[in-house]
């Protein structure tokens, strides 16, 4: 597994055709690796009907930057992104 | 792709309206969709990903005028008729 709790990541902007589990508001922002869970499958390619696994994190960020100032001061948002949404490491 | 499922952040909406006694379903055919649903991940004819990728093919604009148990049951006509479970 390439990455460790408190490592510094930014999301992929990528917006691939078909089932994809990174939201808009999560694109092509910085981010902190918060916590490891180990392989599990990528939604991606099982709503293809692929099995392909990868590491998956639990990564943290600041809403004030997804939404800068329209976003509450010191609130955080968490989600569990796959590895291959994670890029600029 | 950003489908019309991916609403994090969108305005527009208004509030979540719930109240504390909400019952877990609205209709008795809502409980049969979501029981035809696990029946037919547990045997294996789909799986969640792909589920959730047929509710978002889902026309836009059907999509937004649906409530949440029709968006199932035409997720689940659609991967049927995709197998040819249903013709």
């Amino acid at each position: 597994m390439k990455l460790a709790a408190g490592d510094r990541v930014m999301t992929s902007a990528r917006n691939p055709a078909g089932h994809y589990r990174l939201p808009r508001y999560l694109r092509g922002k910085p981010g902190i690796v918060e916590a490891l869970h180990g392989r599990y499958l990528l939604a991606d390619e099982r709503a293809a009907g692929r099995d392909v696994s990868e590491p998956l994190y639990t990564v943290a960020f600041a809403a004030r930057d997804l939404w800068e100032e329209d976003a509450e001061a010191d609130c955080i948002v968490h989600a569990e992104l796959w590895e291959s949404y994670l890029v600029g490491l | 792709m950003s489908r019309l499922n991916d609403v994090g952040g969108m305005h527009g909406f208004g509030p979540i309206a719930h109240s504390v006694d909400e019952p877990p379903f609205h209709a008795e055919w809502e409980a049969r969709v979501f029981a035809l649903n696990r029946v037919l991940m547990l045997r294996g004819v789909y799986n969640l990903d792909e589920f959730r990728d047929a509710v978002e093919r889902i026309d836009p604009a059907r999509y937004l005028g649906m409530s949440y148990y029709e968006r199932w049951l035409t997720a689940i006509e659609a991967l049927l008729a995709q197998r040819a479970t249903i013709v």
